[in-house]
Formats: C-alpha cells, sequence, structure tokens
C-alpha cells in the first residue's frame, strides 16, 4: 500500500534550537476521558444527498464492513476539502467503515516505515532509526488515494483513538526535544486522529473530548510558536499551517456541538471553545471571513444560552474595545477574566494593540509632560525593559526625567509601526493566567 | 439623505410586507372557515368547474386566470371551497384521467390538487412535497410553449414554493424533525434556473433564492447567485419594473451590512429606501431597520419622529443616548435589545457607536463650561470626566479616561491635547469636534 507522504522529510531532526520553556504540567490532559458511550445516529435508512461528487462504490466491490447506520444527515463537517483531497475522487460514500486496529499505528503501516527507516524521533526504538514498537509507532497522516483501499484493520477505533490522543498529549511537554520537533510530530499525528474520526463519522461526548483537547494543543502550539520565531529558524510557514489546522478543528468542533445540541446534550466547556472563533477576527491579520461567514452573522445563529455566557460575553468585550480602540480597559479585562486558551489567541493582536497605544499617546500629548514609562508598563502590561526596546521598534525614543525616572518623550514625529510582528514580550501577570488554568 | 415623504403624518399601518404582484391575488383573502359540509354532488361540480378553467386558462394562454388558480396559500375563496370539496371526493386523480381535456395536463393538475388538499387540513410538508411536483411538471411544460406567457404564473410558483417549504419547516420543526424544506425550495429553484434563463423572469427567483438563503443562514450563497445576476448579459438592471429593484437592493445592502462595508450598505440601502413605494410601509420598516445603524455609524442621526412612524422603537433609546452622549443608556439600550440586534446582524454595528457617545458627552461638557466662565471654556479637566462617568454609574479611573481621550484625539474626533501631569484636556479652540463628514467613525 503506498503511505508515502510528500512530507516525509519532516521525520528527521530540524537544525538544533534551544528548547522554549516550556510550562511543566500536562494542562492538555486535564479532562478525564468520558465514561458515557459515544452517542451514534440511530439508523435512518434515506440517504440526504449532500451534493458529493463521486460515485459510492458497490456493496460487492468492497469488502470493507460498511456501518450503514450513521445518517449523512450528521456529518462531520468543516473539513469538507480536507475530506475530499483525503477521500480522493470518490467523495460520496455515505458508508462509513468501522474501523477494528488495536494499535496506535496499524501493523502494516509500522512494519514498512521501519523498513523504509520513515520513523520520526519520538517512535525510535533506543533510538534506531529502523526499529520502533507498538508502543511507540503512532499512524502518520496520509492523503488517501482513494477509500476503496482503505481496510478496516487500518483504522482505528474510538478507544484506541482516544488513548493514541492522550499519549501524544503527555509529550506535549516533553523537554528532551526541541519544541518544534514536538509540535511537528504531534501535528500530523493528531491530524490523522482526525481523519480517523472523521471516516468512522463518530460524533457524540467523546468525540467533543477529544476535539476539544486537539484545538487546545493547536492554540497552546500557537502561542508556543511564536515565542521560538524569536530563537530558532523561521517558522511562519509552521505557524500558517497551525492556524489553517486550528481554524478547521474548530469547525468540526462546533459541528459536532450543533450535532450534540439536537440530541439535548449540554457541553460544559462549549462556550469556551466558541469565543475562541471570536479572536481570530482580531488584528489587522484578522481573518474577516472565516469559512466564507462574516462575524456578525455567525453570531446570529449562536443560541443565546452559548451567546450570554461568561466567556462568549468576554470575547464580544475584547473585540468591542479593540474597535474602539480603549486600550486601557482592553489590558485591564484580559489580566481580569481570560483564561489561558483565550489568552493564547488574544496575543496575536496584542502588541498591534500597543504600539496604537503608543501612537495615541504620543500623538494626542502634551510635548512638555512626558508620559512615564512605568504607568505604561502597567496599562500595557510589560516589563519595562521590553517596553523600552518596543518603543525603539516604533520608532519612539524613551529619555530620562529629573527624577531619574524613564519617561516617554511625546510629540515626536517617528513614530511607526513596528514590521515583523512575530516577537513577543512577557506578559506582565501571565503567571496568574497559567496557573488558574484548571488541572 | 432621508426623503421628505418619509416624515409624514403616521397612517395606518400594514400588517405584513406582501410583495406587490400579488396584492390582487392576496388582498382578497377570506377568513379562514372551518371546512364546510359539502355534498357529493356539490363537490363534484366544484372540482370539475376548477379543471375546466385550468385547461381553459391553458388553452386561452390567460396568465391572469391561471395564476389565480395556482395560489394555494393565498386562502382564496374559490381555492378553499375547492380543498373543502377535495376532501370529500378523495379519490381526484381518477377524476382527472376521465376526460381527456383534463388528462393532458395529469401530470401538473393531479399533484396541484393533492397540495391543495394537503394544505387545507394543515398537512403542510405534504403539501410542500406536493407543489413541488407540480412545479416541476409546469416548469417543463412552460418550456414546450412558444412563449413566455405564463410567466406571471411562474412568479406565483416562485412565491409558492418559499412560503410553502417555510411553513412545512415551522411544521418540521414543531415534530422535533429536521427542518430541510425550505433548503430543498433553495435547490430545487437552484437548479430549475440554473439552465438558460429565459429573458427576465429569472430575476423573480434570483430574488426568492436570496429571501431563501437569509431565511436558512446561508447567506454566502447569495454571492454565486449575485455573480450570476452580475454576469449575465441578458440582464439590464434599469429595465426591471421598480419593486424588483428594490428587493434586489434591499438584500444586497444587508449583505454588505454583514460584511461590514457601510458605503457601499449605505448606497444600496438608501436606493432601496428611496425608490420603494411609500405605501407599503412594512417593506419601509425592513429596510429602515438596517439602514439606520448604518446611518448612525457614519453620524446621521434620524428623527425621532421617523423611529416613531416606522416603529422602530429598538433605535429610540439608542439615537437618545447619541444625542445625549450618554454611556450607561446606549450599553442598556444594546443589552435590552440584544437578541433582536444579534439576529438581524447589526449589534456589533451598533456598539462602535460609544466612540460618538464619548465624543458627544466631551462637547456637552464643554458647552456647560463655556456657560459659566467662557475663556476657560476649553480646558476640560479629565477629573470631570470621570465624575460624569461615575454619575452615569460607570466605574472609570483617571487613566482610563486620558487614555480614551488619547485615543479620541488620535481618531480626529476630538481636536487638541491632553497634558499628563495636570491631567487636562485641552481642546483646539478652533472646531474642537469636527464633523464625522460621512466616513465611517471607528476607521
Amino acid at each position: 500500500m503506498n503511505r508515502r507522504n510528500k512530507d516525509d522529510h519532516r521525520s528527521d531532526d530540524p537544525s538544533s534550537s534551544s528548547s522554549a520553556s516550556n510550562s511543566s504540567r500536562s494542562y492538555l490532559n486535564r479532562d478525564k476521558p468520558s465514561h458515557k458511550n459515544p452517542n451514534r445516529i440511530i439508523p435512518d435508512s434515506t440517504m440526504a444527498t449532500q451534493g458529493w461528487r463521486g460515485r459510492r462504490p458497490d456493496a460487492a466491490e468492497s469488502d470493507v464492513p460498511l456501518n450503514r447506520a450513521n445518517s449523512q444527515r450528521f456529518r462531520l463537517q468543516g473539513q469538507h476539502d480536507d475530506d475530499d483531497e483525503e477521500r480522493g475522487g470518490c467523495g460520496s460514500d455515505p458508508r462509513f467503515i468501522v474501523g477494528t486496529c488495536p494499535f496506535m499505528c496499524p501493523e502494516k503501516e509500522r512494519l514498512q516505515r521501519e523498513r523504509l527507516r520513515d520513523l520520526a524521533v519520538f517512535e525510535r526504538l533506543d533510538g534506531d532509526p529502523a526499529r520502533t514498537s507498538s508502543d511507540l509507532a503512532v499512524k502518520k497522516f496520509c492523503r488517501t488515494i482513494s477509500m476503496k483501499d482503505i481496510e478496516a484493520s487500518d483504522v482505528r477505533p474510538l478507544p484506541v483513538l482516544d488513548r493514541t490522543l492522550n499519549y501524544l498529549l503527555d509529550l506535549f511537554d516533553s523537554s528532551d526535544h526541541p519544541f518544534v520537533t514536538v509540535h511537528d510530530f504531534i501535528f500530523d499525528r493528531t491530524r490523522s486522529i482526525r481523519q480517523d474520526l472523521s471516516m468512522q463519522n463518530i460524533i457524540g461526548d467523546q468525540a467533543i473530548s477529544l476535539y476539544e483537547k486537539m484545538v487546545k494543543f493547536h492554540v497552546i502550539s500557537h502561542h508556543k510558536l511564536r515565542k521560538c520565531a524569536t530563537k530558532g529558524p523561521p517558522t511562519s510557514p509552521m505557524h500558517h499551517l497551525n492556524m489553517e489546522q486550528l481554524i478547521k478543528s474548530l469547525a468540526s468542533l462546533y459541528n459536532l456541538y450543533d450535532i450534540n445540541r439536537k440530541l439535548d446534550c449540554d457541553c460544559e466547556n462549549e462556550a469556551e471553545f466558541r469565543s475562541l472563533y471570536i479572536f481570530l477576527h482580531l488584528g489587522s491579520q484578522g481573518h474577516n471571513h472565516i469559512m466564507g461567514e462574516s462575524l456578525s452573522f455567525w453570531l446570529s445563529r449562536l443560541p443565546p444560552s452559548v451567546i450570554r455566557s461568561k466567556e462568549m460575553l468576554f470575547a464580544r468585550t475584547i473585540l468591542r474595545l479593540y474597535h474602539v480602540g480603549n486600550f486601557w480597559r482592553f489590558f485591564y479585562c484580559i489580566s481580569k477574566e481570560a483564561t489561558y486558551l483565550q489568552f493564547c489567541m488574544i496575543e496575536t493582536c496584542i502588541n498591534e494593540v500597543r504600539a496604537e497605544a503608543l501612537a495615541c499617546i504620543n500623538h494626542g500629548g502634551y510635548k512638555l509632560h512626558p508620559y512615564p514609562l512605568k504607568l505604561l508598563c502597567e496599562i500595557l502590561k510589560m516589563k519595562e525593559s521590553d517596553l523600552e526596546y518596543f518603543c525603539g521598534l516604533c520608532g519612539l525614543e524613551t529619555s530620562v526625567d529629573e527624577m531619574g525616572n524613564r519617561v516617554l518623550s511625546l510629540k515626536q514625529t517617528s513614530f511607526s509601526h513596528p514590521k515583523g510582528g512575530l516577537n513577543t514580550y512577557d506578559y506582565s501577570g501571565l503567571e496568574q493566567l497559567m496557573r488558574e488554568m484548571k488541572i | 439623505m432621508w426623503p421628505s415623504w418619509v416624515h409624514k403624518t403616521q397612517r395606518e399601518p400594514h400588517t405584513r410586507a406582501i410583495p406587490v404582484w400579488f396584492s390582487d391575488l392576496y388582498r382578497s383573502r377570506s377568513p379562514t372557515q372551518t371546512m364546510a359540509y359539502v355534498s357529493m354532488g356539490e363537490a363534484h361540480r366544484r372540482i370539475t368547474d376548477y379543471l375546466n378553467r385550468f385547461s381553459d386558462a391553458i388553452s386561452a394562454q390567460n396568465a391572469a386566470v391561471l395564476r389565480r388558480l395556482l395560489a394555494v396559500t393565498s386562502d382564496s375563496h374559490l381555492l378553499l371551497s375547492l380543498a373543502d370539496s377535495l376532501n370529500v371526493v378523495q379519490d381526484t386523480s381518477r377524476l382527472v384521467k376521465q376526460n381527456e381535456k383534463w388528462s393532458q395536463y395529469g401530470e401538473m393538475l393531479v399533484p396541484l390538487l393533492r397540495a391543495l388538499q394537503c394544505y387545507r387540513i394543515g398537512q403542510l410538508v405534504d403539501s410542500y412535497s406536493a407543489f413541488e411536483k407540480f412545479a416541476n411538471a409546469f416548469i417543463q411544460e412552460f418550456r414546450n410553449w412558444e412563449t413566455a406567457w405564463a410567466l406571471e404564473a411562474l412568479y406565483v410558483i416562485a412565491y409558492e414554493i418559499r412560503v410553502l417549504a417555510e411553513r412545512a419547516d415551522r411544521e418540521l420543526a414543531l415534530s422535533k424533525k429536521t427542518t430541510e424544506k425550505l433548503k430543498g425550495a433553495g435547490s430545487f429553484l437552484m437548479t430549475f434556473f440554473g439552465k438558460r434563463p429565459k429573458a427576465c423572469w429569472s430575476f423573480v427567483y434570483h430574488l426568492e433564492l436570496f429571501k431563501i438563503y437569509f431565511k436558512l443562514g446561508t447567506v454566502h450563497l447569495c454571492r454565486s447567485v449575485i455573480r450570476s445576476i452580475e454576469t449575465a448579459r441578458i440582464f439590464d438592471f434599469e429595465e426591471f419594473p421598480s419593486r424588483d429593484k428594490v428587493t434586489y437592493m434591499y438584500y444586497t445592502g444587508r449583505l454588505e451590512v454583514f460584511n461590514e462595508n457601510f458605503p457601499a450598505a449605505d448606497q444600496k440601502l438608501s436606493y432601496a429606501l428611496s425608490h420603494c413605494n411609500p405605501d407599503h410601509e412594512a417593506n419601509l420598516r425592513m429596510i429602515l431597520k438596517y439602514l439606520i445603524p448604518v446611518k448612525l455609524s457614519l453620524g446621521i442621526l434620524p428623527q425621532g419622529s421617523m423611529l416613531d412612524i416606522y416603529n422602530l422603537v429598538e433605535y429610540r433609546d439608542i439615537v437618545r443616548a447619541l444625542r445625549r452622549g450618554d454611556l450607561r443608556l446606549l450599553r442598556c439600550a444594546l443589552q435590552e435589545n440584544e437578541d433582536r440586534f444579534l439576529r438581524s446582524g447589526v449589534y456589533l454595528v451598533l456598539e462602535k457607536l460609544e466612540l460618538q457617545v464619548y465624543r458627544r458627552l466631551i462637547k456637552k461638557i464643554h458647552v456647560i463650561q463655556k456657560h459659566k466662565d467662557p475663556s476657560k471654556a476649553h480646558q476640560i479637566k479629565l477629573e470631570v470626566i470621570v465624575k460624569a462617568m461615575n454619575w452615569l454609574e460607570i466605574e472609570m479611573d483617571i487613566d482610563e479616561v486620558e487614555c480614551i481621550v488619547a485615543m479620541l484625539i488620535y481618531k480626529n474626533l476630538v481636536k487638541g491635547y491632553f497634558a499628563h501631569k495636570s491631567k487636562v484636556l485641552v481642546l483646539s479652540k478652533q472646531d474642537p469636534f469636527p464633523k464625522l463628514n460621512g466616513k465611517p467613525v471607528s476607521s
């Protein structure tokens, strides 16, 4: 079976870079695995057409035990583009596979990759690039050519996927390897998990829990990759790809929430995960239309219980403060209410807001009353040394007043928005946010 | 800005927005009667009468008569009494096949009668499915006719498809099933007009599609509809009847609101407003519902009387807050009507009016100070603004006020500077509150 992936080179170590500081707890595993059975849709014999191209393979041709029970109406969406590519031309197969593979990696693939020495660092037994074991190998993501080639033994059922994800996320905090390596591995393997979930059209509580964990992975990676950017090789392609998959996973997760709502299940984390979507619209790089839809429109379709939740109100407040330009309260609210996940998403535009703040103060202030940096630090949540450096990037000079305090002189004409927005500065009080993350 | 007739005195409000070209059809609505007892003989008579009318209308190419026979939801006396008869006779398909004059249209008549019958007894889902079958058959026939004489009948069919689908979905929702009929109606119309559209009636289908997509929430699908209208060479916008142009501008204007392109939204919705028939108050209200937030964000306030005439109460407090510089009132008004604003997609637009409220507040303080002591009026202590906020029960400390002031100056809503050490806002002596000039405020 041809499982070659064009990203083969990823399994080698990238050039060495110092490991980023990792927070030591495995917050990604904070949810206990659900003990409820996954909810599958009761058989509905009508196959609603969804306008998929491609023809269905005849029952006689394929030897895969197909599950006719799942109605196509309740389908994991949001990965349509991916699905079409991943499934190849036969996009319209509404009969979903039931996976039987008991390992994190199907046996066939494991043996093949061993032979070809296509093993990631984490998969190598005793560091040997040609040996692995069923405890270490994890199924790789691969764009499938056609659904006909997929066998049930290649697809992992839900309990195995759950186990696999937990194993992967335990690696997230590993400090033995540079973060980009860790991220890359988990990025690829979780994508494969999502592929397996989608192929089997698994919906229900456990699926939601898996998706939530994967979204968390992408969000926190989003934050950590920014930090890596200043130290190692430029990682913006990786950053961009991560964002892409973040959005896709969010879309699938929201779809699951919608489906589960119809089944009258309440998802306790829904509010927080919905709020992340709002933050995607912040900043000049913020996507104005995600998946072809404006934010106003997306909001208009949310159920009232979600819209009025604490997390969503916070997100909407931040969006308003951003657009109105009230930077004082913007930082104040973040420090007061943001969860760590929310902070990671907002972080993208924080430097932009800081620059705007400097622009406002520089523009409107009285020349003879320079602005004390200490106060600015409190407002913008930065260390004084970072703030000075940042002012420099904005073309602004700082000086010392007669009392020995550092101040920002005003009405400088040299202001400009800093280019290269990948720098991160410590956010004062971030430790507080992280401490409050529920374990 | 606002057309002059908008401010005329109050008229009796219409109860619903009815498309113009159906006014004759749908005004003759009888109150819904309970099923009347009809004898078998009388029932037969009424049905054969209807079948004759139908066949004659087609042979005579009389669209005006024909369209009355198809307007299922019009609740006309004719159709209601026909439906009662259908429920008595039951086996109408046999009846249709009896006579060659009618059986030649059997493919259309049988589902049409079924649709009417089901509609009468409140089975909307079945009614819709039957009507869709009828529409399909009708369209096949339409293609075979030499001229497009039955255009008006097609208008009615498009309308009925949408309305029946909406009601069918309501029925489905009540029994907790998936509401798929409106979506089906959308696909039906889409596939239908997708093939070589004939002259200008397909424009009507575009409009019905808009309505469906908005109702369904699949607004992004409108883009393909717009593209096909704009690229099709057969369409010359100016040639269309005014009512269609208004509808088109209304929907595209709403799309611009969703996408926050306010100058474009202003242009389109204003067009719709000025070309809309002044008698159609319900339509005017719908246009104003979206135009007002757009105008507000451009700094243009409607007169209070307009809000009263068109019953747009939800905006009353917001306009008041803008005039008074009352931040608390703005926030309350937003919260009170939160659901409504969120659903119509204008909430995010209205939120940003906060900037104008700040500006107005400072302006008011300036005016008050001018009365007290004109020479020092242009200096506003930040403390005073803090006090004003506290009086409005809004917590704001002096650092935040300073930052807001800095931001207002930067965005050119206020001209002047602030002195940090003395905690004072010094307004420019000339034109301290520049006009917004029709540009959106938050840029």
